[in-house]
């Protein structure tokens, strides 16, 4: 895995090759054993390191949003987070959402003409995907805070808001009961 | 807004996809995390580049040592700017500034730098982090020079010039133009209203930032570029020019960009550089930018001052206008810096036979200026929609009233403005009356000023605006030197599975092209909106094209897709007829089948009649074989949108903290090809407009010349718990110019918000006399505003003034 890893090269790979650490995570339901380099990030893994490149990057400080995925259930800026931190944990891209068809929350937000360019949506759907698990059914002033941490340019939010409370309206099951992590 | 729904669901029936809220072709992988953004490209043996850069405003390079970097491990290449200078020419401008002189702007600053962050050296190293440690180690040094970030003090005599071996000062060029008699009619008016209007600087900041991927074969002279722009065409050839290749040697590819509004257009140092090194290794090169880098080292926006002037009678009717305005361009001309819009719609919707304008592009040491959706048109509204209002009280009129009394009129239209633009329709009036029907103004005019329960005072302020869309055409350009045309170009080809495939060079931006260009096709052909595929953005694939800019794609591209569908369809009917033994026009295209128009059981499906003129097996003798169109088309004119926008404010009078409390905006974008597009583009602009208007802003300090919040978390775009609920009104008047009657859509938001929450919070406090004249407006600017109302003014320093045209600053006169 050393091999592939410094292959990818991106952020953090030849640098200290000696200094990897053991990682035994699960991604979108698979078991991933491999070894990362102890600065790497969880967003820099999974685009570099696992092609989930789903997952976006916008300032690699906290304060877009762009890389948001959820780990045992809860939102998480993966490029604050390092990827030997996800040791022992479950972690949801993006790209676990869909299966043949779109997932209701990715429908929901394609009919509200939630997206412009699209580069925030994984954002934005991953950060509903954990206010669903935390059940409940928001008002739009509350989701407005929930998502107020992932940015989007082009939309203005009234329809990213409108995408979110018009799935937990139709799919309270899948919104409210924190759903199952499909494999990938 | 009901009369317009009632007209799109009309047009949704009766034609089929155009007028329909069909769902995007662009979503279905966007939201599954399957776009493919440059940085997701990732080719074999990729290598990284890191770019050193000037961390002084204005500083003399006096030597660059590579050699420490050289040695270090992993690293493969290093540019300095000698090297450059030897392998490269200067980046192009796409969009001059009439007038003003060439500035060799090289990807590598030859030197002096004359801006914070300006390329100096650049590496590349198998990694990013090695990269970036190479950077560290080069050693270069500066001679800091004396600088200038102040747009006027950069016209003062004792300012440092930052391009001595091109010119005296740093007035970069000054336009003029106007019809009338001004002066004249400045002289004999009853009153004049002035003032000096600051717009704020601020940038586009796109969720993807800039990026570039270069793969070169030798062998093969050939030089794939993928690139994060909206301009894929223009790109190469821009990088031709640079790297002197052939336009030959090069395709750009373009797959999803992550917003551009106007940053994305052209080429950046930047990509020279990745080019250069990946033609040097014979490997590819991948430069993605940080945020850092992107707040200093791509382009601002807005930065300007104005002084305006409008003469009235008595009556409130205007008898002339006049804006003569500094416009910053920053340390160097991008391609296309800077703003050139103010002066073409400084009248906004309003009669003014008499007036003109002076434009004075300035060079300062930050940041250039580059395109920013509305391009100059939200820094003139907000300064004449001040004095508009401030005109009604000192007229004692109605600003509503003012407004329409002003306004061009159905009738009049079309009609030239002083600045020779000519507006081709529309019904401004009846917007306005919409917008303050629906804030509710005259109930709010009805009130007596008492503060709210809440010890709140509440204002209604309105903006009504004109926006130019699209190009007045290729002779329009060519007369200001622009290196591009206004028309657009599409290629259509038919496939046997029965689909008809589009390729574009316009790439997708978020501005939903793909959708609307595969509306059109589906339309005018006949076919399934389903069998219908765009390809965006390589040129190796599309038509020379313009690209994605100026509200224009839609109304230049709708032209040409409604000429290469005719075409394809004229000819797959003829070839039906053939086959089915039948009159051409007793057929139709239908879904996915030619059929009879009376006897169902006559028809061929799409698929083989493709299929028969794709091999030529089967085809009428004096036919040509193949099923392929393409067309370009230039539309007649630009079309004008215009709308009006109104802002329910509450504000603190002690504190000036305010809230907009509502806002409508009713806007006419002409014939509507989708109105979920169409709103969704109003909603984001009007989220930019706000942005501007309320809490972004780039300093810099004036000590250091350093940009102070150039970060995230400094710079404070809109979040979705920040804005208001905007309510959108539309009218659909058809504009005659273009085709289907369409009008751009994509900029007009970003145009009324600054004007219409300040002329509110100034309604709030009237009694007061307060007086906002820049942006952006915050709590602290409004508490300022308060505090200098109970204060004598201290007098501000006269603008300089080189051509000795402008008008004195005799400051604001209240009534
Ligand atoms: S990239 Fe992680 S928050 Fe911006
Ligand atoms: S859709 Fe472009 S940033 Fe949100």
């Amino acid at each position: 895995m050393t091999e592939t890893a410094t292959s990818h090269g991106g952020t953090d790979g030849e640098h200290a090759p000696a200094a990897l650490v053991e990682l035994d995570t699960t991604v979108n339901g698979d078991a991933v054993r491999t070894q990362v380099p102890p600065r790497l990030h969880v967003a820099d893994f999974l685009r570099q390191h696992l092609g989930l490149t789903g997952t976006h990057l916008g300032c690699e400080q906290g304060s877009c949003g762009m890389c948001t995925v959820v780990v045992d259930g809860e939102a998480v800026k993966s490029c604050l987070m390092l990827a030997c931190q996800l040791d022992g944990r479950s972690v949801q891209t993006v790209e676990s959402l869909a299966g043949d068809e779109l997932a209701p929350v990715q429908q929901a937000l394609s009919d509200e003409h939630g997206l412009q360019c699209g580069f925030c949506s994984p954002g934005f759907l991953m950060t509903a995907t954990a206010l669903g698990y935390q059940g409940g059914c928001p008002s739009r002033g509350e989701i407005r805070e929930e998502i107020a941490g992932v940015l989007c340019r082009c939309t203005g939010y009234e329809n990213v808001v409108s995408a979110i409370e018009r799935w937990f309206a139709e799919h309270p099951q899948q919104a409210g009961s924190g759903g199952e992590v499909r494999s990938v | 807004m009901t009369a317009l729904e009632d007209s799109r669901e009309q047009t949704a029936v009766a034609g089929g996809s155009l007028g329909a809220s069909l769902s995007r072709k662009e979503d279905e992988r966007l939201v599954r995390g399957d776009g493919r953004f440059t940085d997701d490209v990732e080719p074999a043996r990729v290598l990284y580049m890191a770019v050193a850069r000037c961390p002084y405003p204005h500083a003399r390079i006096t030597s660059v040592d590579t050699s420490a970097a050289d040695r270090m491990d992993g690293v493969e290449h290093v540019l300095d700017p000698a090297t450059l200078r030897r392998l490269s020419d200067p980046i192009t401008v796409l969009r001059p500034v009439p007038g003003a002189p060439t500035l060799p702007y090289y990807a590598l600053a030859q030197d002096v730098a004359t801006h914070e962050g300006q390329p100096v050296a650049s590496v590349v190293a198998t990694s990013r982090h090695v990269a970036e440690d190479a950077v560290e180690a080069l050693e270069i040094t500066y001679e800091p020079l004396p600088h200038v970030t102040d747009v006027l003090a950069a016209l003062e005599p004792d300012a440092p010039v930052l391009h001595p071996s091109v010119l005296e000062s740093n007035l970069l060029a000054a336009n003029s133009s106007g019809s009338g008699d001004p002066d004249a009619r400045l002289a004999e008016a009853d009153v004049v209203e002035e003032g000096r209007f600051r717009i704020g600087r601020v940038t586009a900041l796109p969720m993807e930032t800039r990026g570039v991927v270069a793969q070169w074969r030798p062998g093969a002279r050939e030089l794939v570029v993928h690139c994060s722009t909206q301009v894929p065409h223009l790109v190469r050839k821009q990088l031709a020019e640079s790297l002197r290749l052939s336009e030959s040697d090069i395709r750009t590819v373009a797959s999803d960009v992550g917003g551009g509004f106007g940053l994305k257009l052209g080429v950046f140092p930047e990509d020279v550089l990745a080019c250069l090194h990946a033609m040097a290794l014979r490997r590819p090169v991948k430069w993605s930018e940080d945020r850092a880098e992107h707040f200093r080292a791509s382009t601002h926006a807005r930065e300007s001052v104005h002084d305006y002037r409008i003469a009235a009678a008595a009556d409130g009717t205007i008898l002339a206008m006049t804006d003569v305005y500094a416009t910053d361009i920053g340390g160097w001309n991008s391609p296309f810096g800077s703003a050139q819009l103010s002066s073409v719609v400084f009248n906004g919707p309003y009669r003014v036979e008499d007036g003109y304008t002076e434009r004075r592009v300035t060079l300062t040491n930050k940041t250039p200026i580059g395109a920013y959706r509305g391009y100059g048109q939200p820094e003139v509204n907000f300064a004449y929609e001040r004095l508009m209002d401030r005109l009604a009280r000192r007229l004692d009129l109605d600003p509503v009233e003012l407004r329409a009394r002003n306004m061009l009129t159905p009738r009049e239209l079309p009609w030239r403005n002083p600045s020779g633009a000519v507006y081709d329709s529309g019904d401004y009036e009846h917007c306005l009356r919409m917008a303050a029907e629906r804030i509710g103004w005259a109930e709010h005019r009805g009130h007596s000023r008492t503060p709210r329960e809440d010890g709140r005072l509440v204002g209604i302020g309105f903006s009504s605006f004109v926006e130019r869309t699209g190009y007045a055409s290729a002779r329009f350009l060519a007369k200001r030197g622009s290196q591009f045309g206004a028309h657009e170009s599409v290629t259509l080809r038919a496939n046997r599975s029965g689909g008809i495939d589009v390729y574009t060079g316009v790439s997708s931006i978020g501005q939903s092209s793909e959708t609307a260009f595969a509306q059109v096709v589906a339309e005018v052909f006949g076919t399934d909106y389903d069998l219908v595929r765009v390809h965006a953005g390589d040129t190796a694939a599309s038509p020379l094209n313009t690209g994605s800019f100026a509200s224009r794609t839609m109304i230049a591209a709708a032209g040409a897709l409604r000429e290469a569908a005719h075409a394809l369809a004229a000819k797959t009917l003829r070839l039906a007829a053939w086959r089915l033994e039948v009159a051409e026009e007793d057929l139709e295209i239908a879904g996915s089948v030619v059929r009879h128009r009376r006897d169902g059981d006559v028809a061929a499906t799409l698929a083989d009649l493709y299929t028969v003129a794709i091999t030529g097996q089967g085809i009428p003798p004096e036919e040509d074989p193949g099923l392929e169109a393409t067309a370009h088309f230039e539309p007649a004119d630009a079309a004008y949108s215009f709308g009006t926008a109104a802002a329910a404010v509450s504000v603190d009078p002690e504190t000036g903290e305010f809230d907009v409390e509502r806002f409508v905006m009713v806007h006419d974008a002409g014939t509507v090809v989708n109105p979920k597009i169409v709103d969704g583009q109003v909603r984001g602009a009007l989220a930019q407009g706000f942005g501007a208007a309320l809490s972004e802003e780039l300093r810099y300090d004036p000590e250091t010349g350093q940009l102070i919040n150039g970060s995230m978390m400094d710079y404070f775009v809109p979040t979705a718990a920040d804005l208001p609920s905007m309510e959108l009104l539309h009218t659909e008047v058809p504009s005659p110019v273009t085709p289907f009657g369409i009008r751009g859509v994509g900029e007009v938001g970003t145009i009324p918000p600054g004007a219409a929450v300040a002329n509110a919070v100034c309604d709030a406090l009237a009694e007061y006399g307060v007086d906002l004249d820049s942006l952006p407006i915050t709590p602290e600017t409004v508490w300022r505003a308060l505090a200098a109302v109970s204060e004598p003014a201290s007098p501000e320093p006269a603008a300089p003034d080189p051509a000795g045209t402008g008008p004195s600053d005799q400051g604001v006169e209240f009534r």
